[in-house]
């Protein structure tokens, strides 16, 4: 039943959180000033409201958690265990999609971050790396798939993405 | 007729070549991320919300509702053939449908949704055409009490009564709100919980968090939990139906649709009550009983996907006459009209005439495309299913990215989406609903203003929230809907 002490220590935790962030809340709520004029209630009062009611929520979600676990829980899809390396190498493409997108333009920050979230989303699999070709291939997929969509977005629609070159087309 | 010449001028609109062009591009995506698992209608209108910078509101507005009630088709090809619906409102449909596929009548299947989903919504939209202007007009008396009554409505039914969990559901709410808050207070211009990050001074965009939420935590929670999950496909059949079968269709299909339609127009957070109800319905109905939960029976096919495409068509009534959004995608909706510096209410059909009557004639243009698309070429759809996962998760995060960085320009979005991607996947995780914190993102800041408008022609009093018998109603059916299921459960124990 370990899996199932772990879903528990993460449902306190989530709870635990709810409540953080309520403090938070109520932290940045005092920092508001109340004048309120003709309106009656001034800009910290939703603050105020939303802070203590995330308490309540919080304090809530933490005494399901600790008596018995969240109540009327759907079991979750999927495995039981997180796969927490392919999570990595999906978060590093994100990470340096924002990282390198205004340095090296959309469509080559695009293609990285495709290329190492395939890579993870396949690794989740439990399919075997496939070497350099493969690394290679799904580089090329990825601009393939950005490029277009640059093109499309910036050049049809006039959407503003950041390009490498001045040309418009990289 | 007044309401007849309108709708001729709507056609007028809705028919030139390039906004029928729209409308067909729309309709093409909207069944295509339909069919994607992945990737829903609000999640796709939030990645082409950076379009409204460019494209006229009319057009974009035809462009989005054809992927609202495109994805609706879409999903339920995906609900029948796989084992995994492709949309919430869609998930009645997988019920039947999946088994009638397993026993070799997908096809009849496919045809029955195609069909009910084309005639719900056809008589939908003459219902939104016949009703909208008349609650329009009625609407231009409600003031700020009953509006923030209605946002109130709005919140607790999304938040409470969906979920099976109204604390989960609350929870999820509150978040919302919280990040509705941060950013430049509309009222008194007072800067709210930005800690001194100029990117925060103008708040969080909706895309932003529906794409974090929607799209990136798919695809993160795709890498951690579901790596290991296999998903079969259908044999296709031949798309057709015995007389039979159409005999046991069509009243499910009305049925379908009186049931989807009300509750689209309520606060009552989608077609997933309105789904299940219909598939009570029909399973008490029928005279085939044996069929249901062994073969799948048609009936529990047809009545779900008629009341679904009604009740995706009926919430445009609340949005544009109230500008009260009862579906994600419709608050996204709502955003991108905001982005016109539009204001969707009463006004709205006194002053972009035009345009509301442009976007009913499309739904009418719209649903005739889509049955084309979802009949004779339900089999070009079919192959999308054929894409690996792998690479079409991978694909989605290039899209996002189009969406988020479009919006703002700016790379801290990106980061902050990949934040907002990991929430997802523990809201997903532990069975929180993310439609609450999208409505609260959207209407929060509205409720707010209109509360404080309240009270101002109160002359600083909260009381003129209850005594004003419209405003005290929509309180009391609020305190309601918390309140009840509560004390019943409590009776029942007793």
């Amino acid at each position: 039943m370990s899996a199932a002490r772990s879903s528990r220590a993460a449902q306190a935790a989530i709870g635990a959180g709810t409540l953080l962030l309520a403090a938070l809340l109520a932290w940045g709520a005092a920092g508001i000033p109340s004048q309120a004029g003709y309106a009656g209630i001034g800009p910290d009062f939703l603050p105020w409201v939303v802070a203590a009611a995330l308490a309540v929520c919080g304090g809530w979600l933490l005494h399901e958690a600790l008596s018995g676990g969240f109540r009327q829980l759907e079991a979750p899809s999927g495995a039981p265990r997180g796969d927490w390396v392919a999570l990595a190498w999906v978060a590093a493409g994100l990470l340096a999609n924002a990282t390198l997108i205004e340095r090296v333009g959309f469509v080559l920050a695009c293609a990285i971050c495709y290329t190492l979230a395939v890579h993870g989303l396949r690794s989740a699999q439990g399919r075997r790396w496939g070497g350099p070709r493969q690394v290679l291939l799904d580089a090329a997929t990825g601009l393939l798939l950005a490029a277009p969509v640059f093109w499309l977005f910036t050049l049809v629609l006039d959407v503003n993405l950041p390009g490498l070159t001045g040309t418009g087309w990289l | 007729m007044e309401i007849w010449s309108d709708l001729l001028g709507g056609f007028a609109t809705a028919g030139t070549p390039v906004n029928l062009l729209w409308a067909f591009v729309g309709c093409a995506i909207g069944t295509a991320i339909g069919v994607l698992p992945g990737l829903g209608p609000a999640v796709t209108v939030a990645m082409l919300l950076p379009i409204t910078a460019q494209v006229e509101p009319t057009a974009s507005l035809i462009f989005f509702c054809g992927i609202y009630i495109g994805a609706m088709y879409g999903g339920s090809t995906t609900s029948i053939l796989l084992n995994t619906p492709g949309e919430t409102g869609t998930m009645v449909t997988a019920l039947e449908g999946f088994r009638m596929a397993r026993h070799g009548r997908a096809g009849a299947a496919l045809a029955t949704s195609a069909i009910g989903s084309f005639l719900a919504g056809m008589v939908a939209t003459v219902l939104v055409a016949l009703f909208a202007p008349t609650v329009a007009e009625w609407a231009v008396r409600l003031g700020p009490p009953e509006y923030f009554g209605l946002m109130l409505l709005a919140f607790v039914t999304v938040s409470a009564v969906l979920g099976k969990s109204r604390v989960r559901g609350l929870t999820a709410l509150f978040i919302g709100l919280a990040l509705g808050l941060v950013g430049i207070d509309q009222v008194t211009a007072q800067v709210r919980y930005t800690g001194g990050i100029p990117e925060f001074m103008d708040g969080f965009e909706v895309v932003l968090v529906a794409v974090g939420l929607f799209a990136v935590g798919e695809c993160l929670y795709n890498a951690l939990y579901e790596g290991r999950s296999v998903s079969e496909v259908n044999r296709m059949g031949k798309v057709h139906m015995t007389r039979g079968e159409w005999r046991r269709s069509w009243p499910a299909w009305l049925r379908g649709t009186a049931i989807g339609f009300p509750f689209g127009t309520i606060p009552a957070g989608g077609s997933e009550i309105p789904t299940f109800l219909s598939y009570a319905t029909e399973r008490r109905l029928t005279r085939h009983p044996d069929e249901f939960g062994t073969r799948g029976a048609i009936e529990g096919v047809a009545g779900p996907e008629a009341a679904n495409n009604a009740a995706v068509t009926a919430t445009l009534v609340p949005l544009l006459t109230l500008g009260i959004p009862t579906s994600v995608t419709a608050a996204i909706l709502l955003s991108a009209l905001q982005n016109y510096g539009l204001n969707p209410g009463p006004q709205l059909f006194q002053t972009s005439e035009a345009l509301v009557w442009a976007l009913i004639a499309s739904l009418f243009i719209g649903n005739v495309m889509l049955l084309v698309l979802n009949l004779p070429l339900v089999g070009l759809w079919v192959k999308l299913l054929k894409i690996p996962r792998a690479p079409l998760y991978a694909g989605i995060l290039v899209f996002a990215t189009v969406g988020v960085y479009g919006m703002r320009q700016s790379a801290f979005d990106l980061y902050l989406m990949l934040a907002i991607g990991l929430l997802g996947v523990v809201m997903r995780r532990y069975d929180f609903p993310v439609a609450p914190v999208i409505v609260g993102l959207i209407l929060g800041p509205l409720a707010e203003a209109q509360l404080r408008n309240a009270i101002a022609i109160g002359q600083g009093s909260a009381w003129i929230l209850v005594e004003r018998p419209m405003s005290l109603a929509l309180l009391l059916v609020v305190a309601a809907v918390l309140v009840l299921p509560r004390v019943l459960a409590w009776k029942r124990r007793a």
